[in-house]
């Protein structure tokens, strides 16, 4: 019995990759606003008909709508924070007003993207739901080329950050909105434009994770909810509080997720797959057990 | 006539609904609004009633009303059914007691629903605790649908009906009883914050420091919070699956989870009437809309279903910003706690 095959590893760093893309964003948004951003879920998903309609109107190649989808999510994002989020955080709201708002941008975007579906179905005819583009994908080394994207745009997508963060004057800024917006304030940056920006990147990130998906696997309007569990997961696993860990997350779970479940299938019988949704719950639990002062007692959190 | 009639049929079809979600509020409100515990994961103690009353309905029918057969109580659930629900028409008090049984049931899966959610629920604190338990919603569909013994698979399984004793006017009969159940459990819920326990959480929630001042076992009652809570979601779930009397692994965090947030929301946290209200209300407009939305069937490119997320995201939104204290506030119940505030802020 093969337990690692070269299918099972294509899977593994595919599925890797996508998961660290949403759980960079997640990071990114809960290190600036302190706000576990439910509405990534749809995030996701609106990247991938961003990808999806510019293929049935303008019969592009899928991978030109990678920049597209990068802008489009990231206004998304933009126009959340400044519509949403800005408010609530002038008025203070708890952590817990902050997480309802997320949830029902989530509901609120569940439903601009079935009425998207529904609309291309009804006016240009096609389908609309259970959506799969890799046959236009191309072939690189025998291997799917969505592998080779899907790594490309991780590493490219955390360079970049790791450069804005670093080596721009942006960045310092923005890194001193993360850690201490008061003083940040007090010393002359703007505050909310900061998270602003966050917001249009961490967006941004998320969509581009999208817009690869229909290149993947099959994309329906809810496939970013059936993600969420796992990229939150992904999240929580590499540390909230450190951006980069995000993308640990999500090879550790991604190996648990593929590896796992395809070798435990092997061994106990194909009915394991039924439970696959299972297993982030089940890295999310064990990470909290092992490390449960790391993940609830961060300093960064507490409010004074 | 026929109008009244209509208004008639729409009010009693109404008052199921409410009552049900009246339960699952006054559970949700109790964790999140008395004692402050964000349970993002309601779903899964609603569906832990609906779910395990579905899956024992009809195997403990069978021995309870002495029906000897070879069908499988799950996979040939409708066979049985056919030779379960004429005996339990014929039998009203019999029946009436398996309705009570399974509301206990429902009653006893949400506790242990309650009982796993609290082992995240006492360690993390609210953003990471909320994560945590919105995933764990999500894992009993998952069962569901992935264990067959259970409630069958995706297809689903019916129940026997324990309210068809009503005959002809089972209808209203199910609404009836139904509302019976919420109004005892409000009532119910309405005392218990007012306990000495009940003024506990609240202080929990309050000054959890000052709490364990006072000698208070946080941990204790925010465990008991969210068993309580999750006691009347595995009823309210359960009651769920004996009105409906078919229950399929697909119960969704849209319905189960984000509209008791936004009835608790638009109510007022923390306060048991809050509750009603807002449940009355977001109860009414769902239903107002799924009933007028055939009215836009064919003028619109789409499914109108949809509008009604658009809309109750943005009401839900809206009075995050312009009214998060809700219609009703919370009322404190002496006037000495705001004086300590002010006091400790000052000091």
């Amino acid at each position: 019995m093969e337990l690692i095959s070269i299918p099972t590893i294509v899977g593994w760093l595919t599925y890797s990759a996508f998961l660290s893309l949403m759980a960079l964003g997640i990071t990114l948004l809960y290190r600036t606003t302190k706000v576990a951003n439910f509405a990534h879920a749809s995030f996701v998903t609106i990247g991938a008909y961003v990808t999806y309609t510019l293929t049935v109107i303008f019969s592009s190649n899928p991978y030109a709508g990678l920049p597209v989808a990068f802008c489009v999510v990231g206004i998304v994002g933009l126009a959340i924070f400044y519509s949403v989020l800005e408010p609530l955080r002038r008025r203070n709201s708890p952590t817990v007003m902050l997480m309802i708002a997320t949830l029902s941008i989530d509901v609120l975007l569940t439903g601009v993207i079935n009425i998207h579906a529904d609309y291309l179905t009804n006016i240009y005819a096609v389908p609309s739901r259970n959506i799969l583009l890799s046959s236009s994908d191309f072939k690189f080394l025998g291997q799917p080329g969505i592998l080779f994207v899907a790594l490309g745009t991780l590493a490219l997508c955390t360079a970049g950050l790791y450069v804005l963060l670093n080596f721009t004057t942006l960045g310092i800024a923005l890194r001193a909105s993360m850690e201490n917006p008061q003083l940040a304030q007090a010393i002359g940056i703007n505050v909310s434009m900061m998270l602003a920006i966050s917001w249009f990147i961490g967006g941004g990130i998320a969509g581009v994770a999208g817009a690869l998906i229909p290149l993947w696997t099959e994309v329906n309007p809810a496939i970013g909810t059936i993600l969420l569990a796992s990229m939150f997961c992904a999240s929580i696993v590499g540390g909230l509080e450190q951006i980069y860990g995000a993308i640990l997350g999500g090879f550790l779970l991604g190996l648990f997720d593929v590896v796992g479940t395809s070798d435990l299938a092997s061994i106990l019988g194909p009915w394991v797959a039924f439970y696959e949704p299972v297993i982030p719950l089940i890295v999310l639990s064990a990470t909290l057990v092992l490390a449960p002062r790391g993940l609830a007692g961060i300093s960064i959190r507490r409010k004074k | 006539m026929d109008a009244l009639n209509l208004a008639i049929l729409f009010t009693v079809d109404l008052l199921a609904l409410f009552s049900v979600y009246l339960i699952i509020d006054i559970g949700l409100n109790i964790q999140q609004g008395i004692t402050g515990i964000p349970n993002f994961g309601i779903l899964f103690a609603v569906a832990g009633g609906a779910y395990i009353t579905a899956g024992l309905s009809t195997r403990l029918a069978l021995p309870i009303l002495g029906i000897q057969t070879n069908l499988d109580p799950i996979s040939e659930n409708v066979s049985i059914l056919q030779l379960v629900n004429p005996v339990l028409s014929s039998h009203p008090v019999t029946a009436i007691l398996l309705f009570v049984l399974f509301l206990i049931i429902g009653g006893a899966a949400g506790t242990i629903m309650g009982l796993i959610a609290s082992a995240p629920a006492i360690r993390l604190r609210e953003d990471y605790l909320a994560i945590t338990l919105l995933a764990f919603g999500e894992i009993l569909n998952v069962i569901g649908a992935g264990y067959t013994p259970l409630i069958g698979g995706p297809p689903g399984v019916d129940l026997p009906d324990v309210l068809a004793w009503a005959g002809e006017y089972r209808f209203y009969a199910a609404s009836f009883v139904l509302l019976l159940v919420a109004v005892i459990i409000y009532a119910f819920a309405g005392y218990v914050i007012k306990t000495p326990f009940g003024r506990t959480l609240k202080a929990i929630r309050d000054n959890e420091t000052v709490a364990r001042a006072l000698g208070k076992n946080i941990t204790h009652y925010r465990t008991a919070s969210i068993m309580f809570g999750s006691l009347l979601c595995g009823i309210a779930g359960s009651l769920w699956a004996m009105y409906s009397t078919a229950v399929t692994p697909t119960l969704a965090r849209f319905d189960w989870t984000f509209l008791p947030w936004l009835m608790i929301l638009i109510g007022g946290m923390g306060s048991n009437k809050g509750t009603l209200v807002g449940t009355a209300i977001v109860v009414t407009l769902n239903k107002l809309i799924t009933y007028y939305k055939y009215a836009f069937v064919g003028i619109l490119p789409f499914d109108v279903i949809w509008l009604n997320y658009l809309l109750l995201g943005i009401i839900t939104i809206l009075i995050l910003i312009y009214r998060p204290e809700g219609i009703v506030k919370e009322t404190s119940q002496t006037r000495q706690p705001s004086a300590r505030k002010t006091a400790s802020k000052q000091g």
